[in-house]
């Protein structure tokens, strides 16, 4: 058994293969992290993408945080820049004046995928239509990830990851038990990277076709239509019983009323577990975990062995796993409950994970030699592993222009 | 022989399917959440997915009590007895799909589903690991029976490492990988999510990992095992708080993040969810620069406290966000939810009503133009709504064939048919409690 980098449990296969995008040319256009998350699957899978910018270079350039002690204005020290767009070579072109959209349209022929974001005003506002752009090159892939599609009456509407989560209905589903509080967005950019997995998927599904057809199409992928597919049980709770689900505190959106699921340690962290008193097993592994620390009170009770008596006393149960909880460790919480065999996750900080031992074992946070003293950080590597195609570099994102002579031949 | 099998409904019998992925068959042992959407992806678009159930361990989707016609039940009220073939959630994993039972604790049982695997190019699981292994299914073995295979292995913590076989759903996922603890409040626990998201994620990575291998298979000949790990997954989803983290050294932990609705970059105000007129209504309102601020103060008729010093620019409203976001809730909470957003957005500013699913399905006009939601007819169900797709194609689309198998359904289709057991050794099988 090995455990290198390809992380499968399988004798050494070999891992010989290019990466599974390494045949392909993607050129990005995206400003925002949906299309731009959709070129780093493909960059990091081995396409060769070069993202085109204008010359004061993309939004997501000036976005932080910023790399510390960055000047002001520094397009090439943005944090939010490089998560997004490591593995890819970036080109200037003014593409709003008209031998500059001559000059992308040429790249474009030369190209497998384009990635856009353009509302049909922004389309209409650069001059061209994507079936321009499949007349100039019938075999290229257009995936446009838009906040509402190229069609329909939002279909101008202006969005934002909140706002995008808000109308497809992912945040109803998140927040606090007290309703005074409104919905919390979640955490990171997920709606964007939502619309991101359907546009990766849509591609995929697109080069497949092109690959019997031999030739290319329009992948329209909308933010709103992805969100309010995203919402897990909230659409078949409604499809089903019609009953609408509520938000409750770091747990599942219920339509009614469930018990805690975070508990706080005595480090003054959390843990995630829920409480399941119906399944024999697990009940038995928890409270041979809680005797173990002289914690089980009256649990060991042989009346709890029924699981109707565990139900009517849920909430005495929930007060011992609470006090039992606050004298753990979050760390020893999760390691001991998971080699009891109960799903108990621990509620790990960005700044925890570097460390993991397991995550560390599978090589999962890699070196890039980036433009930040101190190198090199650690990135996060491709989560997807193949035992036949060796993982693509992580390479640090591009400075601004930095490889236009390369791209166009030093004709910007 | 096409006439040996028995469909009660002969629409409900397999027919050749149609899409980009047509002609490839895949022995999905795929249960719960994460394996069964990532291959319903597959059978959306044309592959014969060919789920493979235990008659004596069902799967949990088909258990999880959203009934069509029965009242609100919490997914862990589960009904002693209920029929297996009326589980919604199940139908809506499951749609496109056949279905088969193999007692893969029964050497005949895996002895018939070597014989699937045999006859399959896919292989896809999401089981602990070990599990397929235990029943003699390495990647060794499985590419002996088939040497050009795509064997897509999902888990929670990946094939390898210390931690491979902790035990994982979608909140634990999502807890570990860090998801959690950067959504909520500054000084209060993390809200987290009120979903599984990562079941979501997880899924979408899967499908694209193995439609990743479906194309350079059929570019250079060769299959591959895939390992994708959930918790990788999630943390890859961090954003650029991570690289604050290992690139700038940031610790978060501490009284001022995460940041609730309000964003530390860039310096939006207001950027927050407000009181909408209603119960529980509420009102998501994003300013990015000077004049969408303009447009916004303009929209709302500018009232004296858009001229308040403090909220003369995008810097000094970021600064004074408490004060700013209780004038915007005073002003909200007199509206209609969809009235705020209207108005919003005819003056080009981000805004937008929260909606909740049936928002979603009975009054969102752009959802409907878009043809998101569709129906399909079930056996015991009867007419069900599914979640399509989101991804509109110029050229291609899903082919939605059928509602989710009943336990067992295609049995004798796929034994007899496809792998051309007897009639004798189907009867055999069946009675030695085989599938």
């Amino acid at each position: 058994m090995t455990a290198d980098r390809s992380g499968l449990m399988t004798a050494d296969t070999g891992a010989s293969l290019p990466g599974p995008y390494s045949d392909l040319r993607v050129v990005e256009l995206a400003g925002d992290p949906a299309g731009e998350a959709l070129g780093k699957l493909m960059a990091t899978m081995g396409a060769d993408v070069v993202k085109v910018e204008l010359p004061e270079g993309a939004a997501s350039r000036h976005i932080g945080p910023m790399v510390g002690g960055a000047r002001d204005g520094d397009p090439d020290a943005s944090l939010n820049f490089w998560f997004y767009n490591v593995s890819k070579r970036s080109v200037i072109i003014d593409y709003q004046a008209a031998d500059g959209m001559a000059r992308l349209r040429g790249l474009l022929r030369r190209a497998d995928i384009v990635i856009t974001g353009w509302r049909p005003a922004d389309w209409a506002a650069h001059g061209i239509t994507p079936d321009d752009l499949r007349t100039d090159a019938p075999a290229l892939i257009i995936a446009n990830l838009s906040p509402f599609g190229l069609d329909g009456p939002w279909a101008d509407m202006v969005s934002s990851d909140l706002v995008g989560l808000a109308l497809g209905g992912p945040l109803n589903s998140c927040g606090y038990d007290d309703h005074s509080i409104p919905p919390i967005r979640p955490g990171g950019d997920q709606g964007y990277q939502l619309t991101a997995s359907f546009g990766h998927i849509g591609v995929l599904l697109a080069l497949l076709e092109r690959d019997r057809t031999g030739h290319g199409q329009l992948v329209d992928v909308a933010m709103h239509d992805c969100l309010s597919v995203s919402a897990e049980l909230a659409n078949p709770y409604w499809f089903y019983p019609r009953v609408l689900v509520h938000r409750q505190t770091c747990r599942h959106a219920q339509p009614t009323p469930t018990q805690p699921a975070l508990f706080a340690t005595a480090d003054d962290r959390y843990v995630y577990f829920a409480l399941i008193t119906a399944e024999q097993k697990p009940w038995q592994s928890l409270v041979e975990w809680l005797k173990s620390k002289r914690l089980a009170a009256d649990l060991t009770d042989p009346a709890y062995d029924d699981p109707g008596y565990r139900l009517a006393n849920f909430a005495h149960i929930q007060q011992i796993v609470e006090v039992f909880f606050l004298l753990q460790t979050a760390s020893d919480s999760y390691h001991e409950g998971q080699q009891r065999g109960l799903p108990i996750g621990v509620l790990n900080a960005p700044e925890d994970l570097p460390g993991d031992e397991h995550l560390a074992t599978r090589g999962f946070f890699v070196p890039v030699h980036d433009d930040a003293p101190g190198g090199p950080h650690l990135y996060p590597g491709p989560p997807i592993r193949f035992s036949a195609f060796a993982p693509a570099p992580v390479t640090r994102a591009p400075r601004l222009g930095e490889h236009t002579a390369e791209v166009l031949g030093g004709a910007a | 022989m096409g006439e040996v099998t028995g469909y009660p409904d002969q629409r409900r019998r397999p027919r050749p399917r149609n899409g980009p992925l047509a002609g490839i068959r895949v022995a999905d042992f795929c249960w719960m959440g994460v394996g069964s959407v990532a291959t319903r992806l597959l059978a959306d678009f044309g592959a014969e997915v060919i789920k493979i159930e235990d008659r004596t361990r069902i799967d949990t989707p088909r258990k999880l009590p959203l009934y069509k016609g029965e009242g609100a039940r919490n997914f862990g009220e589960e009904v002693v007895g209920a029929d297996p073939d009326k589980g919604g959630l199940f139908n809506n994993y499951c749609r496109n799909k056949l279905g088969v039972t193999i007692n893969m604790r029964s050497p005949e049982g895996r002895q018939l589903a070597e014989r699937l695997i045999k006859a399959s190019s896919v292989v896809t699981e999401n089981f602990a690991p070990g599990v397929m292994e235990r029943w003699g299914l390495s990647y060794e073995r499985i590419r002996e029976l088939r040497p050009d295979v795509i064997y897509a292995r999902m888990s929670g913590y990946g094939h390898s490492g210390p931690h491979a076989a902790y035990r994982s759903y979608g909140p634990v996922v999502q807890a570990v990988s860090g998801l959690s603890y950067i959504s909520g409040l500054p000084g209060r626990e993390p809200s987290g999510w009120g979903l599984s998201y990562m079941d979501n994620q997880a899924a979408f990575y899967n499908s694209a990992a193995i439609l990743m291998a479906i194309r350079r298979r059929a570019l250079t000949g060769e299959g591959t095992e895939v390992d994708v790990s959930a918790v990788e997954t999630g943390i890859s989803l961090l954003g650029p708080v991570l690289l604050d983290v290992t690139v700038n050294g940031r610790v978060t932990r501490g009284q001022s993040y995460p940041a609730g609705n309000r964003l530390e970059h860039p310096d939006a105000a207001p950027h927050g969810v407000y009181p909408a007129r209603g119960e529980d209504r509420w009102v998501a309102i994003a300013v990015f620069t000077d004049e969408e601020w303009d447009r916004f103060a303009d929209a709302i008729g500018r009232p004296g406290w858009t001229r308040d010093a403090r909220f003369a620019t995008q810097r000094s409203r970021w600064a004074n966000q408490d004060v700013l976001d209780e004038r915007i809730a005073a002003w909200t909470v007199l509206r209609d939810r969809y009235e705020v957003t209207k108005l919003l957005q005819d003056a080009g500013v981000r805004a937008g009503a929260v909606q909740n699913a049936e928002d979603l399905n009975e009054t969102d006009p752009q959802v409907e133009h878009r043809g998101v939601f569709f129906e399909m007819d079930h056996p015991v169900i009867g007419e069900a709504r599914f979640e399509g797709v989101p991804i509109r194609f110029a050229e291609t689309s899903a082919d939605n064939w059928r509602s989710g198998p009943l336990l067992g359904e295609d049995n004798e289709f796929v034994f007899t048919e496809l792998l051309g057991v007897g009639a004798d050794e189907y009867a055999e099988l069946a009675s030695a409690g085989a599938i």
